[in-house]
Formats: structure tokens, C-alpha cells, sequence
């Protein structure tokens, strides 16, 4: 075997950081157009099982694809509720995430027939450079980059961030206030949704009933904490992948720290340190606001 | 009614227009109005009579109940502003809708088809030239000037090229100079043959700037006349329905002993620079000190150290003769302080809270309004006082238990004056007090206020109304840049140099 254990790091790192950056670039994208969605973490979940089905049967490519499509569909009934209907936007936020609790483990047992945990047959993987690296987390970073160039540097992004943050000012000169944020939302949870899919499909190779481990709202987080900009989403994503990397590493030393303590090393350090970097923050100023006209 | 402009064909007419609320109120009875190109159109009235209704109608943001519009003759529904907006008419609310963290370049372009955007900039300086509406374009808009936000919005309706300029209470937080400006541009855009329709209920300008004048009241027109024919009593007489004072009336002061002495008050804004930068007078009971300037000098900032909710950096602040530097507001209300904040409808008042449990924010650890030592209320004793609040200060509401959003501006700062009132403060501190007011409401504050000075109350009164420092003041300081370019009397200084003073262009 040719590779170094830096190697082995730093792939490992990029593994970490990818689902955490996929799924904040897009809720950045869905709250800088003033929708919040919380059910991110059922996102995940649910992405990831739906991405083992169909990779099963059609290959790994379909997965993802599955894994974007269920996601996005979630963020379809999100907009639906909050944009056009104008709902609370945490509700439908819980309503995911407890669904996915309840769905994924049943699934595993019926579709499945295992407790807990099903492993994703190598065909159904997402086949990976010399071996062991996977493509997606340059995908990743790559969506992260576009999404900043868009939000930022495009009309389509001032349209986009208009609507989060005045809404009667955006609706006032003819941007379609509901169907921008639709768009949002349903790219952002389609994000989320391929976030899920690369778990299960590409970095584990496994479906657990907890494969989201938190991370849907670690990626909460750092929406906020990266002042909704998805380069600082990468340098917070990049943050949390070296410290899950490293507390895999702490493992197999055998440091006589309990190894759920190790565990949450990744979760800590980035709270803190993401926190503590980037003092104030700025948000949206119409997130999570529904938008009613007079 | 009067047709001044003969042989020309209007390029709006609003006919019939009826507006009912879903809550049952009834904005608009029955409104026709015409609006000929190349005139600028004053549209008179107190608040409440249904100005600010028609034109949101006229522009797209509601839907009339009845009653159509004609544009160019043809008549037109509007399913949304932007569709107003697209066949050439723009309005300039009160409230600007910009968004605050864009840049003035990005508020004017947003939302246009990237196929409008080429050279869209050597077109906006163009028009920025042609209008004198100078802005920074690349400063992001919250950190303009109210005048320059507002430019920044009607810059945005002059590049989509509208026909017809609606203008909601645009002097409002302006300089002087800044309403010239903003006059100077209306005059050329008239020549250019646009219609600009003037909201206001400031007579006086709407004497100088318009060509047409008509009066609303209640939901109706109630007189249509060319400026020519117009003095400001006959207006007034038409908006109100009555005789108004015009001024109010103020025996000479009686000073007594000093009850705030601030000291070379240094006092940071929000965004950490320097809001008040050295600031100090006194104010004696049975006078009122007023303050005025443009807003965003410092003088939010000033009146936030005073009432203690804002950290003072530096200096002293005496009350009642003991220092109170950064003590905290319940214990200034506790001593004798009374505060009518700028922004009744978030600082002030609870909206969504009635008029009753409104009228004892505040004094709700009274004794009285205790029912027994565990801090129970006693809500027959809170109905009682709001029942006396609303006798005594001819508080209109619907009842004492609906929410105080369903009173009128007017109605809800008497209620808020009434209750500060209630704990026989030694300090007054009224912050815009008759900002949105009508002219009868206005009136009535200012008589309030004179009446508390006369009791022997001191009141230190903020106010970007020059009209009103003027009148109500025993002492003027005009606030710029955070300091105090001024301290004078009224009868000692002019409004046009006080006018000077607010803009930075006089130092004393």
C-alpha cells in the first residue's frame, strides 16, 4: 500500500468535512433567501436511505441522484409550507427530523431486515480515485466556491438575498418573492439530501438508523457562525472534518480517554472555535420572518 | 370641482375608489382623482383620511374594494406593485423599502433583466446629473442619510422610467437643504413631463411645490383648488373640518432649580462609533430644552444615555442633583424620570397588548395596582387607571380591552404621554413626540407638553420638526454630528438659520 498516513488524514479530513459543508452551503442559500429549514438532520437521513435503495438497484450514480431528488422533494414540501402558505418555519423543520428517526430504522428493518444498521454492497459505492479517495468532497468544495460566486458576484444572487432580507422591497421592483425562496429551499435541501446520500453510498458504505450523528445541526451552526457565507462554511466544514480525522486517530492509540469523549471532540472544537473566531455575525434580516403582503 | 388643466388628457384617473379594511374600517368613500402629466399634484391631509390608501391603490400595493383606475385611458388592474410599477407608476413610501446591507448601485438595479444592466451605471450618474439626486452609489445604504436612502429609492423609479412619481411625506427626516435638493429635482422632472403626486400634511409645502392641491378627509375629497387660490387657514380649515391653532400658546417661563445637568457626555452608537461626542447642558424644572437636527446626529443616542439605556463612555450625568452615569432605567423611572420614546410602536407601547395593561407598563409594582404582597395584579384597579387615562386625555379607542395596534398614532401617544404623565415625573424626555401625528393630535401634544412645563415639570424635547422646537422650547441647542452647534432661544434665531445650523453649514 502506497499511501502515507498523512494521506490517509487528510482524505479523511475531506470525508468529515464534506456532509457538514454540502448540507450549510445549503441552508445558506435557503436562509439568505429568507427561509429557515431545520430538518436538515431528517434530510441527511432519509437522503441517505433513499441513495442506498436506489443505488442498489440502479447503481451508484442514481443514488446520489436519489439522494438529491428525496431531498429535494423535502424542501419542496418545506417551501410549500412556509413560502406559499406562509407556515412557521421550524415546525415542518421537526416534523422531517422526527419522521426520519422513526422512518430510517423502520426501513432498515423492512426493506432491509436488519436492526440498526445495513452495509451498502460494494457495487452500490461510489467508486473512488486510486482506491480510496472519493470525488465528492471536490464536488464539495466546488458547490461551496459556486455558491459564493453566485450569491455574491451575480444579479441572480442580489435577487436571491434581496428576498431575506426585505422582502417588500424585492417584491415592490418584480422579483417573485414565494418562487425565489422555493428555488432556495429546495436546492438547499437537495444539498442536504446528496449530503446523506454520500454518507451512507460513499464515505461509510453503511446505512445506520443514526447516520447523520448530529451533523444536520452542526451544520446549523455554521450557517450562523460562518455569517452566512459559504467560504467561511468551508473553513468551519474543513475545522470539524481535521478534528473528527484526528479523534478517529486518537481511537487506535489506545490514549486511555473514553472513546465517546473522543467522539465529541469534533463537535466541541468547532462550536468553540467557530464561535469564538468570527465575533458578530450579520443574518439574514428577514430569515425565518413569513412574508405576508398587506 | 375645479378642471385646471383644460384640453389636456390625464394620465391617471381613479374613479369610485372604495376601500374597506377586513377589519371593517373604511379607508376611502368613493374617491375620484385625476393626475394631468407635467404637474405636481399635492395631495392634502391628516392622517387617517385615506392619502396614503389611495395612492398604495394607485401604485399596486392594495386592491381597492370598488372603483377602477384609467391609465392613459384605459382602465388597469393591478395584481401586484411591480406591475404598476412596470407600466410607469412609482411610489416613495414613508418607510423606505431598500434593502439596508445592498449598496445604493445594487438597490436601484435590483430586480431589472440582466439585459437592462448594460451601462446601467453611466445611465443612473447621467441621472443623477440631470436631477442633482447625488448619491454614493457604492456605499451600502444603511450608512446614507435618510435624505440619501430616499434619493437612492427615487433614483430607482426614475431608471424604470415611471410616468408617475408618488411622493409619501417625503420631507418628513429631511434637512432643509435636502428638501431643496429634493424640490429642485421634482421642478425638473415636472419640465420632463412626469406627474408627481406630494403627499404631505405640511402646508407649507405644499404651497411652495405644488401646482394643484387637493384635500382629503375621512375617505373623501373635500376640496380640489390650484395652488394660486390656496392660503395655508383655508387648508387647514378643509383638512381638519374646523378652526386650528396654529400656534400654541405659552406664558413666560418660570425656571427653577436644575433637574439634568449632563457634562461632556461621550456616548457610542450601535456600530461602535461615536454617536454624542461631548455634549453638556442643563434643564431646570418648568422649562422645556429642546433639541433639534436632523436625525442619526446623535440625538437617539443622547436621549438612550439619559434614559439609561445606553452605556455612557464618558462624563457625568446629574439627575435631581445625584450622579446617574450608567444607572439603570427602572432605577431613573423609580427617581422621577418619564420617557416618550421615538418609536412608540416597539419602544413604547406593547402592540399587540390592550389598552389597559399598556397603561400600567411600567407602574405595575405600584401598590395599587397590587392586589396583595405576593405580587398578584389587581386588575380593577389597572381598568380604573386606564379608564381615567382615556377620560383625561380624550383617548379615542375602540375599547380599553382591544390591542392598542387598533388605535390611530394619535390616539396611542396620548395614551403613552398619559401614562408617563401618571407617575408625576421631574423629568419629561419626549423623543419626536408628534412624529406621524395629524394636525389635531399634533396640537394636542404640543399642548400637553406646555401644560407639564407650566406645572412646573422640566421636559427635554428631541425633535427633528424644526416647526416645533421652535414653537414649544425655551431653550434650543441643534444637534450636529454629536455635538451641540448651538445653544440659543428661540426669539434669539431664525428657523432658516436654525435650518443652517442642522445641516452643518453655520457654527456658532
Amino acid at each position: 500500500m502506497p499511501e502515507s498516513a498523512a494521506l490517509i488524514f487528510a482524505v479523511g479530513v475531506l470525508n468529515a468535512m464534506t456532509p457538514i459543508l454540502l448540507t450549510a452551503v445549503g441552508e445558506i442559500i435557503a436562509e439568505r433567501a429568507g427561509v429557515v429549514n431545520i430538518g436538515l438532520e431528517g434530510i441527511i437521513m432519509i437522503g441517505a436511505m433513499a441513495a442506498t435503495m436506489a443505488a442498489e438497484g440502479f447503481g451508484p450514480l442514481a443514488g446520489l441522484l436519489a439522494g438529491i431528488g428525496v431531498g429535494a422533494l423535502l424542501g419542496l414540501l418545506h417551501a410549500v409550507l412556509t413560502a406559499y402558505l406562509k407556515g412557521d418555519h421550524v415546525i415542518p423543520g421537526i416534523g422531517v427530523n422526527t419522521l426520519a428517526l422513526g422512518l430510517v430504522p423502520f426501513m432498515l428493518i423492512v426493506y432491509w431486515g436488519s436492526a440498526g444498521q445495513h452495509t451498502v454492497p460494494r457495487y452500490a459505492q461510489v467508486p473512488k480515485i486510486a482506491g480510496y479517495i472519493s470525488p465528492m468532497p471536490f464536488i464539495a468544495i466546488l458547490i461551496a466556491v459556486a455558491a459564493w460566486y453566485i450569491l455574491f458576484k451575480t444579479p441572480t444572487g442580489l435577487k436571491l438575498r434581496s428576498v431575506g432580507e426585505n422582502p417588500v422591497a424585492a417584491d415592490t421592483v418584480g422579483i417573485l418573492v414565494e418562487r425565489t425562496q422555493a428555488v432556495a429551499v429546495v436546492v438547499g435541501a437537495a444539498l442536504a439530501g446528496l449530503a446523506g446520500a454520500f454518507m451512507s453510498i460513499d464515505w461509510l458504505g453503511v446505512l445506520t438508523k443514526e447516520i447523520a450523528a448530529g451533523r444536520g445541526f452542526i451544520a446549523l451552526a455554521l450557517v450562523v457562525f460562518s455569517n452566512w457565507n459559504p467560504l467561511w462554511a468551508l473553513g468551519g466544514a474543513l475545522l470539524f472534518g481535521t478534528f473528527d480525522s484526528l479523534s478517529q486517530w486518537l481511537k487506535v492509540l489506545h490514549t486511555g480517554i473514553p472513546d465517546t469523549l473522543i467522539n465529541t471532540l469534533p463537535y466541541v472544537v468547532t462550536l468553540i472555535a467557530v464561535a469564538g473566531v468570527l465575533g458578530r455575525v450579520q443574518p439574514p434580516r428577514h430569515a425565518g420572518i413569513p412574508y405576508r403582503r398587506e | 370641482m375645479a378642471a385646471p388643466e383644460t384640453g389636456r388628457e390625464p394620465v391617471v384617473s381613479m374613479r369610485d375608489i372604495v376601500k374597506i379594511y377586513p377589519d371593517g374600517t373604511v379607508a376611502l368613500r368613493g374617491v375620484n382623482l385625476d393626475i394631468y402629466p407635467g404637474e405636481v399634484l399635492g395631495l392634502l391631509g391628516e392622517n387617517g383620511a385615506g392619502k396614503t390608501t389611495l395612492m398604495k391603490i394607485l401604485a399596486g400595493f392594495l386592491k381597492p374594494t370598488s372603483g377602477y383606475i384609467l391609465l392613459r385611458g384605459r382602465r388597469v388592474v393591478w395584481h401586484s406593485a411591480a406591475e404598476a410599477l412596470r407600466h410607469g407608476i412609482g411610489m416613495v413610501h414613508q418607510h423606505l423599502s431598500l434593502v439596508p446591507v445592498f449598496t445604493a448601485y445594487e438597490n436601484i438595479i435590483l430586480g431589472l433583466p440582466s439585459r437592462m444592466l448594460a451601462g446601467a451605471r453611466q445611465r443612473i450618474e447621467k441621472l443623477m446629473e440631470e436631477t442633482g439626486l447625488e448619491v454614493p452609489l457604492d456605499e451600502v445604504v444603511e450608512l446614507l442619510s435618510f435624505g440619501e436612502q430616499q434619493r437612492v429609492e427615487i433614483l430607482r423609479m426614475l431608471f424604470r422610467n415611471v410616468d408617475v412619481l408618488i411622493l409619501d411625506e417625503p420631507t418628513t427626516n429631511l434637512t432643509p437643504n435636502e428638501t431643496e435638493t429634493l424640490f429642485n429635482a421634482i421642478r425638473k422632472l415636472k419640465q420632463q413631463g412626469k406627474s408627481i403626486v406630494f403627499i404631505t400634511h405640511k402646508l407649507r409645502e405644499v404651497l411652495e411645490i405644488t401646482d394643484r392641491i387637493v384635500v382629503m378627509r375621512r375617505g373623501r375629497v373635500v376640496g380640489e383648488l390650484p395652488r394660486a387660490m390656496a392660503d395655508p387657514r383655508l387648508l387647514a380649515r378643509m383638512m381638519v373640518g374646523r378652526e386650528v391653532l396654529m400656534r400654541v400658546e405659552k406664558p413666560p417661563a418660570k425656571p427653577g432649580e436644575v433637574v439634568l445637568r449632563v457634562e461632556n457626555l461621550w456616548v457610542k452608537r450601535d456600530i461602535g462609533t461615536w454617536g454624542v461626542r461631548g455634549v453638556s447642558f442643563e434643564i431646570r424644572a418648568g422649562e422645556i430644552f429642546g433639541i433639534a437636527g436632523v436625525e442619526g446626529n446623535g440625538q437617539a443616542e443622547l436621549v438612550e444615555a439619559i434614559t439609561g439605556l445606553r452605556r455612557v463612555e464618558r462624563g457625568k450625568i446629574y439627575f435631581l442633583g445625584r450622579d446617574v452615569t450608567n444607572l439603570g432605567p427602572a432605577e431613573l423611572y423609580r427617581m422621577g424620570m418619564a420617557h416618550v420614546p421615538e418609536d412608540r410602536r416597539s419602544t413604547g407601547l406593547i402592540m399587540d397588548m390592550n389598552v389597559v395593561e399598556n397603561s400600567i407598563l411600567g407602574l405595575h409594582r405600584w401598590e395599587r395596582f397590587l392586589r396583595n404582597k405576593w405580587g398578584m395584579l389587581n386588575w380593577a384597579a389597572a381598568e380604573e387607571h386606564a379608564k381615567e387615562l382615556v377620560k383625561k386625555y380624550e383617548i379615542a379607542a375602540p375599547g380599553l380591552y382591544s390591542p392598542v395596534k387598533y388605535l390611530s398614532g394619535g390616539n396611542q401617544q396620548k395614551l403613552l404621554l398619559g401614562r408617563e404623565i401618571s407617575k408625576n415625573p421631574k423629568l419629561i424626555v419626549a423623543a419626536q413626540p408628534t412624529r406621524g401625528l395629524d394636525v389635531a393630535a399634533t396640537e394636542y401634544v404640543r399642548r400637553m407638553l406646555v401644560a407639564l412645563r407650566n406645572q412646573g415639570h422640566a421636559v427635554l424635547l428631541v425633535s427633528s420638526d424644526t416647526d416645533e422646537v421652535m414653537q414649544l422650547s425655551d431653550r434650543i441647542a441643534v444637534m450636529y454630528r454629536g455635538r451641540f452647534v448651538v445653544v440659543t432661544r428661540p426669539e434669539e434665531v431664525t428657523e432658516e438659520k436654525l435650518g443652517l445650523y442642522m445641516g452643518g453649514i453655520e457654527q456658532a
